[in-house]
């Protein structure tokens, strides 16, 4: 069921597009994908979303027979956008938590991420632990978010919350902050492509392991079924390995 | 009795807010009551300095010598930057005025190793405690500035030109002049324009939260980020900026009433 105060506004919408549907019968899916988030999802200069998310996301509906399109959504709407029909599939290095499962659908999981702290080269700290009462900056509604609102409480003013994770690491380097948490992913992409930076990071032993996800919206079981099945078959037959070097090596 | 409970309650009586999750609204309290004083506290700053900036710059603006040695000292040094200043704030983008001041400009000026103006341990705890405070500051003050510098001139051109003609032959000097016939008229001519400019600007200043400054749309950002649900706090912060806007708006025409009485016409 639809969560929200409206909810007779929605179902009329519902109902409108349930009646629109037998009109196109080979459905392009609409893919949020918030590309300001390299490698995982960036804008290539033709204006098209590249990255890792993409090329598993192409390779899985390949493999599903789904027609697909990529619309560039930025993160603080991107799960309202699957609730309001604007868009049909989320990738864009989601992190699988149970907060997030309430209200939304996962797919197996396609990618092992962790936390990373960034901190300048001269700094002392070595754990989280050590960021206690310093500056912290992060992406708004991010695992860094979280992790960091653990630590520091949850209206801390020392949390400073970006729209984009390069940003917040921009504030690091100008000495805005002390440090930045975020998926590891990200941060180490950003630290390899700004060697002037002087940045280094910081692995805590204590930060969980977390798994990317495909989202669909709650209830949408048949297109979480497809996406499934894809994600199955390309790490069967190779295709998910191939996909993996490229962007992270190993 | 706690929020929670007492939100149940009101849940219970108004079936339609059923699904209303004001408690996460509730949870987040401080951040949305230090997001007033932040949105407050920066709006009223870059008004005043703004409203400086649009007097002396409006004054600029229209600053003419039409013979002798101050004809292009006069033209190149003040009306020319001043009329620079006002295309450049007014053909941007507050929004990419503040990204700008914030991550280019203010990092060029003040950093820990290499700020041109301040560097090193002060420039540190500066940018750390009150760096987003400043550069969303100076942006919208400097914006404001540009809008208000045209409310100035709009104002000075207002008052016939017999009323500089009488003062000036009555043997003041420009500046008594500006300062004791023109720019008191002006003034009442201002209010109005002035104080759509300070609602403009309290609304504006929600785009700061973009730099990370805690003020209300950044307590909302937050809650929002935190439970990907849009109705509870961005609901929240358009009641409390109505509030305010419709205060502001009562004071604005409380000084206009004041002022008419001392002398408007209308």
């Amino acid at each position: 069921m639809l969560r929200t105060p409206f909810r007779f506004l929605t179902t009329a919408l519902l109902a409108g597009m349930m009646l629109n549907a037998p009109a196109h019968a080979a459905k392009t899916y609409q893919v949020a994908t918030d590309a300001a988030y390299a490698p995982f999802e960036s804008l290539n200069e033709k204006k098209e979303a590249v990255g890792f998310d993409m090329d598993i996301m192409k390779a899985v509906a390949a493999k599903a027979g789904l027609q697909i399109k990529f619309v560039n959504t930025p993160w603080e709407g991107i799960f309202a956008s699957l609730n309001n029909g604007d868009r049909d599939i989320v990738i864009s290095a989601v992190t699988i938590t149970p907060e997030r499962k309430q209200s939304m659908d996962f797919s197996e999981p396609y990618f092992e991420a962790k936390q990373l702290i960034a901190v300048g080269q001269s700094s002392k700290a070595t754990k989280l632990a050590d960021l206690k009462g310093k500056k912290i900056g992060v992406q708004t509604g991010t695992t860094g978010d979280e992790v960091a609102q653990k630590l520091l409480g949850k209206t801390s003013p020392n949390i400073k919350r970006f729209e984009s994770t390069p940003l917040a690491i921009q504030e690091l380097q100008s000495g805005g902050v002390d440090a930045v948490i975020a998926d590891n992913g990200v941060v180490v992409n950003y630290v390899s492509n700004n060697a002037k930076a002087k940045l280094k990071t910081i692995d805590d032993a204590t930060f969980a392991k977390e798994y990317y996800g495909i989202v669909v919206k709650k209830g949408n079981k048949a297109l979480l079924e497809q996406i499934n099945k894809g994600l199955a078959a390309i790490k069967a037959d190779g295709t998910y390995d191939k996909i993996y070097k490229q962007y992270f090596g190993k | 009795m706690d929020f929670n409970q007492f939100w149940q309650h009101v849940q219970q009586a108004v079936p339609l807010l059923d699904n209303f999750q004001l408690q996460m609204v509730w949870e987040y309290r401080e951040l949305f009551i230090d997001g007033i004083q932040m949105t407050l506290g920066i709006t009223l700053i870059a008004v005043v300095l703004g409203t400086l900036i649009g007097l002396f710059a409006g004054m600029a603006r229209l600053a003419d010598v039409k013979h002798g040695p101050w004809k292009y000292p006069v033209r190149f040094l003040l009306r020319w930057p001043a009329t620079a200043y006002v295309t450049f704030f007014r053909g941007t983008p507050l929004f990419v005025q503040i990204l700008l001041t914030h991550f280019a400009v203010m990092p060029l000026l003040v950093h820990p190793d290499h700020g041109l103006i301040l560097s090193g341990e002060l420039a540190s705890t500066l940018r750390q405690d009150y760096g987003a405070f400043l550069s969303g500051l100076v942006a919208l003050t400097l914006n404001a500035g540009a809008y208000i510098t045209e409310i100035f001139r709009a104002g000075i051109q207002s008052i016939a030109k017999g009323q500089f003609e009488a003062a000036r032959s009555l043997g003041m000097t420009y500046g008594q002049t500006m300062r004791f016939i023109i720019v008191p008229q002006a003034f009442r001519r201002m209010l109005p324009p002035l104080g759509n400019e300070a609602i403009m600007l309290l609304k504006d200043s929600s785009l700061v939260s973009a730099i990370g400054l805690g003020e209300l749309a950044y307590a909302a950002r937050t809650v929002a980020g935190a439970y990907s649900r849009y109705w509870e706090p961005y609901l929240t912060i358009s009641f409390i900026y109505l509030i305010m806007t419709l205060v502001l708006a009562a004071g604005v025409n409380h000084l206009e009433k004041r002022y008419q009485q001392s002398g408007g016409i209308h």
